[in-house]
């Protein structure tokens, strides 16, 4: 099964990969490990989970305005993941996501955190804002 | 966003990679705020530069940006940092901190920032006009420029500021425009004595103005003419740490505030509070972690000292000794370190045990942690005290000038009211 979502351009490019989501904002400062591309919240939902070349699905950011330098480092160091799907996405994600070039989409017309599940293969479109789900299974 | 041509050469790579970053940066912020254009800044300012916060991934950043051709094109300064490369071993701070600060300086420098090592630039040189536009990190400075001088900017982190200075532009959004400027609540200070208040009890207040506002533009009334720079730096700097305030209007000291009304817009206000006494109290209380008495370290200078702080810090500490187990450190710049000493205070702070510290930040990217024994400090300011715990993870004690002097000399908390 397939289906096309459409929505808001961030940050062009494209990308595709196996989903990860979650429903909790994410902080990557002191929340995301950037050398091993983890997620490392005390208690996040995503709390162990590799990051690493998915497409990372989640409602929005929180957190330190320093957070943009981890976004960063994770793309340089190659442990980022290879494309971000936001509900709304707010300065913090889109200004990490642009220092680290990650195609980044958000306000798609349909909820993405009900869409979208754990490991099915998502294709983003950042330059048209589009994303494909390839249901898993 | 409309884009001008220069803007649209610099985004599609045209001047180096660089500014293609920058731009990307700037019009990323841009489309997700809505804004239609950008607008020209005259005056930058880069937090985020003590080592502490943004580590390797910030070298990292700016050597890319430096090696694709990325230089400031606006008069850009730089806020204090994670270490006074000059007195590092006095301070007992690793010679590790003060190397790996120097490599982090070192893109800021090539790209042509003025090391003013302030987070007062404005009282050093930077300092943009009414109605123009700025983009500075260090919300302290950036809610003075908004508040006093009626110049134009938002309180920004690091990375956007970096490109605006490189871009020389920044999207027009939020505070930029004067119809985001108006204030919308109605703070009323009138029943304060303000013969009596401290520096220390000013931000106080405005710690708790932050904190009943949240993010709502105040309009004080209820000052006294005479309010000093001082009073003001210290009323204003902790409400976008309390809150995420960066414009407070003054009645009758703001340009865009000569009346309650022009502050306003015209419009009424969505709400009036007043605060006294008990409510500034409140303050003291909220912001002290501390359980135990001891204090290891004394701290002045969140926002750095002007000289009439470090005049009266002197004056008190006039034939006094820092307690053995206690340290004392009056962060400020390097040229008014100078001043003091030609005015002779560097000396009598010195003679006491204390340290006057320049380029070095003691609130968001403080090295405190990493002096043996530092468990507890006072800081007798409301926006240091909200940095040190989640910084440092140390406990804090928020207390009055006069009281943290005691404090260092005792080597004992003990508050006088």
């Amino acid at each position: 099964m397939k289906i096309i979502l459409k929505g808001r351009r961030v940050i062009g490019g494209s990308a595709e990969g196996e989903a990860v989501v979650t429903a909790q904002p994410i902080s990557f400062l002191g929340g995301v490990d950037p050398d091993k591309g983890t997620v490392v919240e005390r208690g996040h939902e995503l709390e162990g989970q590799s990051i690493t070349g998915k497409v990372f699905v989640f409602p929005h950011g929180k957190g330190s305005t320093a957070g943009p330098y981890i976004i960063y480092a994770m793309a340089k160091r190659q442990t980022a993941p290879s494309a971000i799907i936001n509900v709304e996405a707010e300065p913090i994600i889109a200004v990490g996501a642009a220092m680290g070039n990650i195609p980044l989409v958000d306000r798609l017309d349909q909820n993405p955190l009900k869409v979208i599940a754990m490991g099915d293969y998502v294709k983003v479109d950042g330059d048209k804002g589009t994303v494909e789900i390839i249901k898993k299974g | 966003m409309n884009l001008t041509d220069r803007e649209k050469k610099m985004l599609d790579g045209v001047l180096g990679t660089g500014p293609q970053s920058a731009m990307r940066l700037l019009v990323t912020l841009g489309e997700i705020y809505g804004a239609k254009r950008m607008i020209p800044v005259s005056s930058c300012h880069v937090g985020g530069r003590s080592y502490l916060i943004s580590g390797e991934e910030n070298i990292e950043w700016m050597t890319d940006l430096l090696n694709g051709g990325a230089r400031f094109q606006v008069f850009t300064s730089t806020n204090p940092c994670s270490v006074d490369c000059e007195q590092w071993q006095e301070m007992g701070l690793p010679e590790k901190l003060v190397l790996s600060q120097r490599r982090a300086d070192e893109p800021y420098m090539k790209m042509g920032a003025v090391p003013l090592g302030s987070c007062l630039p404005y009282q050093l040189g930077n300092l943009p006009l009414p109605g123009t536009h700025f983009s500075w990190g260090g919300s302290a400075g950036a809610t003075f420029v908004n508040s006093v001088f009626g110049a134009r900017g938002n309180r920004e982190g690091s990375p956007s500021v970096i490109a605006a200075a490189i871009a020389g532009v920044t999207p027009e959004f939020g505070l930029h425009l004067k119809e985001n400027r108006y204030g919308k609540v109605l703070v009323d200070l009138s029943g304060l004595d303000h013969s009596s208040l401290t520096l220390s009890e000013y931000s106080a207040i405005g710690s708790y103005v932050g904190r009943i506002l949240v993010d709502k533009t105040p309009v004080i009334v209820g000052l006294p003419e005479t309010l000093s720079p001082d009073q003001i730096r210290f009323l204003i700097s902790p409400m976008p740490t309390a809150g995420a305030i960066s414009l407070c209007h003054l009645a009758g000291i703001t340009p865009e505030a000569p009346t309650v009304d022009a502050a306003l817009g015209g419009e009424k206000p969505e709400d009036k509070i007043a605060v006294g006494w008990k409510e500034m109290r409140t303050s003291f209380a909220k912001l002290t972690t501390a359980q135990k008495e001891d204090v290891d370290l004394v701290c002045f200078g969140c926002p750095h000292c002007s000289i009439s702080q470090i005049k009266e810090i002197a004056s008190l500490f006039e034939g006094k000794k820092v307690h053995e187990n206690t340290r004392l450190w009056v962060a400020t710049s390097s040229h008014l370190k100078n001043i003091a000493h030609c005015m002779g205070y560097l000396e009598i702070i010195e003679q006491a045990g204390g340290l006057v510290t320049t380029d070095l930040c003691v609130a968001p990217g403080a090295p405190f942690h990493l002096v043996e024994g530092v468990k507890t400090v006072a800081i007798n300011s409301a926006r240091g005290a909200y940095f040190i715990p989640g910084a440092c993870h140390l406990d804090v004690i928020f207390g009055d000038t006069k009281d943290c002097l005691q404090a260092a000399i005792s080597g004992k908390w003990r508050a006088s009211i």
